[in-house]
């Protein structure tokens, strides 16, 4: 449905130098340089799934969006909707596309937020058959109603996001587009806006690209990943397929059933492993152990720990997608 | 065409209602326009109280042009005054996306969101002056003369539109143009006196560059003396258009290039 | 002083980096200025042609062109923008973070707001002022500009900028009273306008409105440097008229203190 086919961006990139001379000097003679915020990334995404887009600051994830919402132009390759190119057909694209900048808002600012979805329903054309079933919709799914007449310059966070949320779906697009959209939310919220996401997604068979740094945000809703690091594709597949290639930190949590008798020194003295391979945390009286998977099985730690403490409790932790996340940021997938 | 129609009555409206919201803040803006240009009427009057004629006009005459420049200024200010705010921030904000995304000419979207009802303080001012100095400048009412009067008031508007649009465009190349939407459009200063006061450098630009002569100054000498028609009025409406032609294409060709470079 | 200096120059320099920026813009800003006072010039020149004589309510053509251009760059060296810092700090919260530092609230927001006059003075000021007193030489045919008539308009000028500083900090307070200040703000410029003598010399007012409007603040942000520039005061007029600015700057300085004492009582029972 969605085709991004090698797709590439490149941007004149002004260098300026520190202080006020180099401020003055950069006025009188700019130096330039040609940067490829997006290299060569193709993938496919198929009609109503949830692909969380990910990668580190600055990797080039928002450029991508920016030219899958034809606010951007590429500077070579292409990507299409259902085979519309956002450029060429821009009013046709963007009747199918809802967009959700988290931090921009799109509604009416002064105004109750009704009128803001009296306008949008113009715009895009909706009837009033079809406008009156998507409000109550939408009103169900995101309980608009305690807000719907205040001015939008007066709600909360949550609130503005979800009424942006069903500002981009009254249209019914195909594809909905949501930058960063529980950024700031408390854990309510965020609950409650992921629900609506998967119930719209369930009802509509939208297709979903979420961006998002919220880890919670993609192992609950995303059926797939696509990373993005320095403007190049690093990882396409299923988060099981990521946990299983690149998850190696299991977790071992026990209660013991003497803590004065545990020593973390002497547990990690029996097996030689250092450093990031076996960290032992204690909190409010459980003992977390991480330790790397390739380094020892699962089943040798196991052995190891219930021979060498009297532990009360015990579980296996499964791989930590914000760890395995956390590592591929800042090494890149090797 | 229909459609657009009632996206702007349904836009206009919301305009209105939030300007409800702010009431004392619209009659103080409104306000402060009329004190602006009465300030500058009064000097004038300051300055007849000593001599007779001002580059071979009357009081009434001067006071003519003054108010009629008004009117379009005026226009122009209450229906397109969201062009000064692409210029200023909307693109440097990246703001602008959002017209991007909606299936609606972006032009009309931004020129559409924003009604700025306290201009009329400029038009009602302008309105009162054209009564007041009408008869003694010599302005005779037939028929075809109020045609072209309106006529007139149209097409001065849509140079003062063109000016800013071109100017606006501007910004999606260098990021903020709001000091130079400031520059072009104070030219109209210029406009509200009798162009002949001017050296002949200043009088060319303002009739050929930056034609803002032609929204007060051209179009009242047809209608104070009837001399000249198809230069005064005709003259402004060919220049008018061929500004808002070459306005809409800076636009445009903006457009993509912002589409290209991003923000 | 030399503590004080290194303390709160950071905040001049910050200023002065983001406005080299958009320089572009600023020399524009000025140019609009510009066209300004040369609509009132060619008027004022229409206006001294019809009445015949070179006389005009005692200034002549000359006299006319230096008034509207030295009122002109003065406006640059006297202008402030310290109602919009604060009403925008107000209104989206930063001022906290301005509190927050081990600085005066005052002097951090003045080090900041000097930094446009500064930048004024060495991008448009000088080479406009230099271009004017050439037009007055070349035209006159002797150089008429004197060194301690500038000296005393630099004097002059300083003070008129405190008193626009203290009078715009006064203001940018009102932000937390109102929450639109963009229709006060309107009024404001166009009445301030019109009473500092910047559209028509205050001398060519009628009797009763020029006294009250020469006492009033607003005749020492423009008025009085002005004069005292182009030598139109006597030793006496000049010496009252400098007392003048400077109690007007110390009646400022008080009043923007007290409104900064009762905003910030305002600011601890609100929150931030």
């Amino acid at each position: 449905m969605i085709e991004v086919d090698k797709l590439r961006k490149e941007f004149k990139k002004v260098e300026k130098d520190q202080g006020l001379l180099g401020s003055i000097k950069g006025l009188l003679r700019p130096k330039y340089e040609i940067i490829a915020a997006v290299d060569n990334v193709s993938f496919n995404v198929p009609e109503g799934e949830i692909l969380g887009f990910i990668g580190p600051n600055g990797a080039g994830k928002s450029t991508v969006i920016k030219m899958l919402t034809g606010i951007l132009t590429p500077t070579s390759g292409k990507c299409t909707i259902n085979g519309r190119d956002p450029v060429a057909d821009r009013k046709k694209y963007v009747k199918d596309i809802g967009v959700v900048f988290g931090q921009r808002t799109q509604l009416w600012w002064d105004l109750p937020l009704r009128e803001t979805y009296g306008v949008l329903k113009e715009i895009y054309e909706v009837d009033d058959e079809a406008y009156k079933k998507k409000m109550s919709f939408l009103n169900e799914v995101l309980e608009l109603d305690g807000f719907i007449t205040s001015p939008v310059r007066t709600l909360s966070l949550g609130q503005r996001m979800r009424a942006d949320i069903a500002a981009s779906l009254l249209h019914s697009p195909k594809v909905l587009f949501l930058d960063e959209p529980t950024i700031g939310l408390d854990v309510v919220v965020k609950n409650n806006i992921r629900n609506a996401i998967q119930e719209i997604n369930k009802t509509e068979h939208t297709t979903v690209i979420l961006t998002t740094h919220d880890i919670s945000d993609i192992e609950l809703l995303c059926d797939r990943i696509v990373m993005i690091d320095k403007g190049k594709k690093v990882y396409d597949g299923s988060l099981e397929d990521m946990k299983i290639k690149y998850g190696v930190m299991r977790e071992i949590c026990f209660v013991p059933e003497n803590s004065e008798s545990f020593s973390d020194k002497s547990f990690k003295a029996g097996l030689d492993l250092s450093g990031e391979d076996l960290t032992i945390e204690k909190e409010h009286g459980k003992y977390r152990i991480r330790f790397n998977s390739d380094k020892i099985s699962t089943k040798d730690m196991l052995s190891y720990t219930l021979a060498n403490t009297e532990a009360k409790d015990i579980s296996v932790g499964d791989a930590d997608i914000e760890e395995i996340i956390r590592r591929l940021y800042k090494s890149g997938i090797k | 065409m229909k459609r657009l129609l009632k996206i702007y009555r349904m836009m206009l409206s919301q305009n209105i209602k939030a300007l409800m919201e702010y009431r004392i803040d619209f009659i103080i803006g409104a306000l402060s326009f009329m004190i602006d240009q009465a300030v500058g009427i009064g000097f004038i009057f300051i300055i007849f109280y000593q001599i007779p004629q001002l580059g071979g006009f009357t009081l009434d005459q001067i006071v003519f042009i003054y108010g009629f420049s008004l009117i379009p200024k005026g226009l122009d200010h209450m229906f397109t005054d969201n062009l000064w705010n692409v210029g200023y921030f909307i693109v440097q904000k990246g703001q602008f996306d959002k017209y991007l995304t909606r299936p609606i000419s972006p032009l009309f979207h931004v020129i559409a969101e924003k009604f700025q009802i306290d201009a009329a303080g400029e038009l009602i001012m302008g309105i009162v002056l054209v009564c007041i100095s009408a008869g003694s400048a010599g302005v005779r009412f037939t028929w075809y003369n109020v045609l072209l009067f309106i006529v007139a008031v149209i097409f001065a508007s849509m140079i003062y539109t063109a000016i800013k649009l071109g100017t606006a465009a501007l910004a999606f190349r260098i990021k903020v143009s709001g000091q130079i939407i400031q520059v072009f459009y104070m030219t109209n200063e210029f406009a509200k006196y009798p162009a002949v006061i001017y050296g002949n450098v200043i009088k060319f630009i303002i009739t050929y560059v930056v034609p803002f002569a032609f929204t007060g100054y051209y179009p009242c000498v047809y209608f104070m003396t009837g001399e000249n028609p198809l230069f005064n009025i005709g003259g402004l409406v060919v220049i008018s258009g061929l500004l808002t032609f070459i306005a809409l294409i800076i636009w445009q060709t903006g457009l993509k290039a912002y589409e290209s470079a991003g923000s | 002083m030399g503590r004080v200096l290194r303390l709160y120059f950071p905040f001049t320099r910050a200023s002065i980096q983001s406005s080299l920026m958009y320089s572009l813009n600023m020399i524009f800003f000025s140019l609009s200025e510009l066209l300004y006072c040369f609509v009132m010039y060619y008027l004022w020149k229409a206006v001294f042609e019809s009445s015949g004589g070179s006389d005009f309510m005692g200034f002549d053509m000359q006299d006319m062109v230096l008034y509207l251009f030295i009122t002109n760059v003065t406006a640059y060296l006297t202008m402030s923008d310290a109602d919009n810092t604060i009403a925008d700090e107000i209104k989206d919260g930063s001022i906290s973070m301005r509190l927050l530092k081990p600085v005066s609230f005052s002097m951090s927001v003045l080090f900041k707001d000097i930094a446009g006059p500064i930048v004024m003075f060495c991008m448009v000021f000088v080479p406009m002022t230099a271009c004017v007193e050439i037009y007055r030489a070349v035209t006159v045919g002797a150089v008429m500009f004197n060194i301690v008539n500038f000296a005393l308009y630099l004097v002059s000028a300083v003070m008129a900028y405190l008193i626009s500083f203290f009078m715009n900090m006064c203001f940018g307070f009102l932000a937390f009273y109102t929450t639109n200040l963009w229709g006060m703000g309107m009024f404001k410029k166009i009445v301030l306008k019109f009473l500092s003598g910047a559209v028509i010399p205050l001398a060519f007012l009628p009797d009763l409105l020029r006294n009250i409007l020469s006492f009033l603040p607003f005749a020492s942000l423009s008025y009085i440097p002005v004069m005292i520039y182009m030598g139109k005061y006597s030793t006496s007029e000049l010496v009252f008229n400098m007392c003048l600015q400077l109690a007007w700057v110390a009646v400022l300085a008080l009043l923007s203190r007290l409104v900064w004492k009762s905003a910030i009582k305002k600011l601890s029972v609100q929150g931030g």
